[in-house]
């Protein structure tokens, strides 16, 4: 029996050869995973579009930062679950281990299944601003009718969130491990694409975009003196922006919930973790959440310096504001990295340019089904779905049956996005569901070392300290406020759009829905003779 | 009939504990381990003139009394390590010379196992409610005579249990894996292993097969796939089905009513293979807490009539 011993100098620790004995997975791969899942080009550039006209006398860049610290408090209390519980289901898991199997079961079904239905026709959306159209734009095609504009229609967008879809379905299918493969290049040839707009706005002035802007605002889409013409029409509209500054703080807070769609997930992999040996360690896990989020935090704030420096700032929010006004210059989404191709009059440069910063959202668009189907299957084994929901086909390894519980319901509610503005305008009630998740398991953090004492005292959370007080129990406290303070100003704000009665409505009915999923099959279940309450009941020791 | 199935506790005795009780806490006739029974680490508590001195995770930890050194013991143990008091003379011949760590273990880990059929005499009544146990892979061979041997306990391997009118046939033994375990052998050894403990079952309409390794291919045998050097790839986000492929053709072809397993502890789940239920409720017996499954079976019909993953 070949034994390995533990210790620096004298041994403390024998190891004798066994299954599952693995070298720790590397930190860069959760780097890349947690920088992906705060998507600073896919979802950043998309909200800042919303944010900057919505909150005009906020900084961006202070929210950014504020809410990147706020944030890493999440990270903290999240490394907490994954090393005391490292359980691929993550908050499903957790909620269902430390608050009950029901709570678990609605949050998760909430949280990671529900409300990524509505998060298709955002991924739809996102691919049809920053590949479809730009790129029709710059090829100067017409087909569909009306060109790069037709994929701004109710049908155009519909469209491309059935490709959404059935990209994100087949990705499912294929198995994370050649998608993880794809992402790997994916992110690289996108940082590549993110390098080479740094470049382009760093080495131009402010004049040589002008002239770009003009040029191609006129080439493209027939605009004459775009630059001024944007000025001209959001002055028109009433808008005016701060100048590009820190403060001042009361305002720029109410951009720290809007900050949160990009912001708020770099846990987001937390669902993946299973029982491996690196799952243990906490400075592994928090370190590979922690620099993802933080590797977000400082390409936002490049290219916020940059957009200042090149672009310049008052000219960029209104651009935003037109497109906040459903009025968009050129009619289509304010797309920055188009812009800055064009500081290289040369089309095919253009094409490329886009083609390689689309690999941002073909790296992402993966994460949209997987934890889905995680939590669906976890639900079956409990016995709450019934057991087809987990059935993997045969030929073909394809979770057909989960896959259809996402796939037709996304697809639904992507027509309903696509053709009512009002439906969509609740874009942020796909951050509020699933901050209410996070909340809670954040609550579980907090009481973990109250509920269960025995695995507090075994994790390597509880030894991790700062003036004798627990570092990763007071985390999940601040992450408490964070997400409080965000529902607070979600739900008490009218302009998230999250507060209307319809919103309300349309997420209070996913809780509806999860509780009747539960109760039902509670009810159905004792019929059968088998009581769901014996999940998560503990066995006593003595 | 009611049956509790755990699997790959590797030595953490307050599953061990939570076992023995899990016929009474789920009212169940028979409790069966499906093998993985002993621990993968010892650690040395080193005693000094007046207090002892252990490392446990991570932290160094000094005892000055009997009930600090029992209690640390037993933090060690519930974990699923043993505790092995040393000299530090014991400790650096224990580091020195080849050989002696694997002796030490060997002994701590049958002295450990006597322990728990002594505990098991206790809670099963000296044998009233059935308890069926069989070894894994990780599992060294010196742990058969002790359960063969035990009046408590019921060692499965390799034999067609008859359990009023079911059969219940174990293996331990797996497919080969990148650790070069104690039961490894090539997928048609397994098929010859298993073919044998078949062929003692009269009625395949009833027979309940309890091998070690899963299915290949089922979704119950997802591990996270490493690379060369045994590091998970891709942030272990990535799985890959490392079952056996000759207990998938087995329960193919034999279709018996339930087939259950464990081994790859990450894949806790359900697949109906055919006729088959097959099963492996997975483990986190690091966290404390027995994964298992409870299955009622009805003899007349020959089927699973109602099943239950539990987190006990």
């Amino acid at each position: 029996m070949a034994t390995d011993a533990v210790g620096s100098e004298t041994p403390t620790l024998f190891l004798r050869k066994a299954t599952g004995l693995v070298r720790g997975w590397s930190v860069r791969d959760s780097i890349i995973y947690a920088c992906l899942a705060t998507n600073f080009v896919t979802l950043g550039l998309y909200e800042f579009t919303f944010a900057g006209p919505a909150f005009p006398k906020g900084q961006m860049l202070t929210a950014v930062l504020i809410s990147a610290v706020w944030v890493s408090f999440l990270v903290v209390a999240y490394s907490g679950l994954i090393v005391t519980i490292p359980r691929a289901g993550g908050d499903y898991v957790w909620q269902s281990r430390i608050l009950g199997s029901g709570l678990g079961f609605v949050m998760a079904a909430t949280g990671w299944w529900f409300i990524l239905w509505l998060w298709a026709p955002i991924y739809g959306n996102i691919l049809s601003v920053q590949l479809f159209q730009p790129l029709w734009a710059t090829l100067k095609w017409t087909w569909p009718g009306g060109g790069a504009a037709w994929f701004g229609t109710d049908t155009g967008i519909f469209v491309v969130t059935l490709i959404t879809i059935v990209l994100a379905g087949v990705l499912v299918s294929l198995g994370m491990g050649g998608y993880a493969r794809v992402q790997k290049w994916c992110f690289l040839g996108g940082m590549i694409g993110f390098a080479v707009v740094v470049i382009l706005l760093l080495v131009n002035s402010h004049q040589d975009f002008v002239n770009s802007f003009n040029l191609y605002g006129k080439q493209l889409f027939g605009v004459n003196n775009a630059y001024n013409a944007t000025n001209a029409a959001a002055a028109k509209a009433g808008y005016s922006t701060s100048p590009f500054s820190f403060g001042p703080l009361g305002p720029t807070m109410l951009l720290v919930p809007a900050m949160m769609f990009f912001i708020l997930w770099p846990n987001w992999g937390a669902t993946l973790y299973g029982e491996i040996r690196g799952a243990s360690d906490f400075r592994r896990v928090f370190t590979g959440m922690f620099a993802g989020l933080w590797i977000t935090v400082l390409c936002t704030v490049i290219f916020f310096l940059l957009i200042d420096k090149t672009i310049g700032w008052g000219f960029y929010q209104n651009l935003n504001s037109l497109d906040y006004n459903l009025t968009p210059q050129f009619g289509i989404w304010p797309y920055p990295f188009m812009y800055a191709g064009w500081l290289v009059h040369d089309t095919a440069f253009q094409v490329i340019l886009i083609l390689v910063l689309s690999l941002w959202f073909f790296a992402w668009v993966g994460t949209l089904f997987l934890s889905s189907t995680r939590v669906i299957f976890a639900a079956a084994f409990d016995r709450v779905l019934p057991d087809r929901a987990a059935e993997v086909s045969e030929k073909r390894k394809v979770p057909v049956y989960s896959l259809i519980l996402m796939l037709l319901p996304a697809a639904g509610l992507g027509a309903v996005y696509a053709y009512s503005t009002t439906f969509r305008s609740y874009t942020l009630d796909a951050t509020l569901v699933i901050a209410v998740t996070y909340l809670f398991s954040a609550i579980a953090v907090v009481l973990l070392p109250f509920v269960k004492p025995d695995l507090w005292r075994a994790s390597p959370a509880s030894r991790i300290k700062l003036f004798g007080v627990p570092v990763v129990p007071v985390s999940g406290l601040i992450t408490i406020g964070l997400l409080v303070f965000n529902l607070y100003e979600w739900l008490s704000n009218d302009l998230y759009f999250v507060n209307s009665h319809d919103s309300l409505y349309y997420m209070g009915g996913m809780y509806v829905l999860a509780i009747v999923v539960y109760v039902v099959a509670r009810i159905v279940r004792k019929r059968q003779g088998i009581d769901l309450g014996l999940i998560n009941k503990e066995i006593p020791v003595e | 009939m009611k049956v509790f199935f755990a699997t790959d506790i590797h030595g953490s005795e307050v599953c061990w504990r939570k076992f023995l009780n899990a016929a009474a806490f789920y009212k169940a006739d028979l409790i069966v381990l499906g093998g993985d029974v002993t621990g993968k680490a010892m650690v040395p508590i080193v005693a000094h003139n007046g207090y002892w001195q252990a490392v446990v995770r991570g932290e160094t930890i000094r005892m000055e009394t009997r009930a600090e050194l029992e209690n640390v013991q037993k933090q060690i143990r519930d974990k699923g390590f043993y505790p092995a008091v040393v000299t530090p003379e014991e400790l650096r011949t224990l580091s020195a010379e080849e050989g002696a760590v694997d002796r030490r273990f060997s002994a701590e880990m049958l002295h450990s196992l006597d322990r728990w059929l002594d505990m098991a005499d206790t809670k099963l009544g000296g044998g009233k409610i059935p308890c069926i146990l069989n070894g894994g892979n990780d599992d060294f061979f010196e742990i058969d005579p002790l359960l063969e041997a035990s009046a408590v306990v019921n060692f499965g391997e390799g034999k067609a249990l008859d359990l009023d009118g079911f059969h219940l046939v174990s293996m331990g033994w797996t497919n080969p894996t990148p650790w070069d375990t104690f039961r490894e052998a090539p997928e048609e050894e397994l098929k010859v292993k298993i073919d044998a403990a078949v062929s003692q079952i009269p009625d395949l309409e009833r027979a309940i097969f309890n091998f070690h390794a899963p299915p290949y291919g089922t979704g119950l045998d997802e591990a996270p796939a490493l690379d060369e050097t045994l590091r998970p790839m891709h942030g272990g986000a990535v799985m890959k089905p490392v079952g056996s492929m000759a207990v998938r053709d087995a329960i193919n072809s034999y279709q018996p009513m339930l087939s259950v397993h464990g081994h790859i502890h990450e894949s806790r789940g359900v697949k109906r293979m055919g006729r088959t239920l097959a099963i492996n409720p997975g483990s986190v017996y690091g966290d404390g807490v027995l994964q298992g499954a409870v299955l009622e079976l009805n003899a007349k019909k020959g089927k699973v009539t109602r099943y239950l993953l539990v987190n006990g």
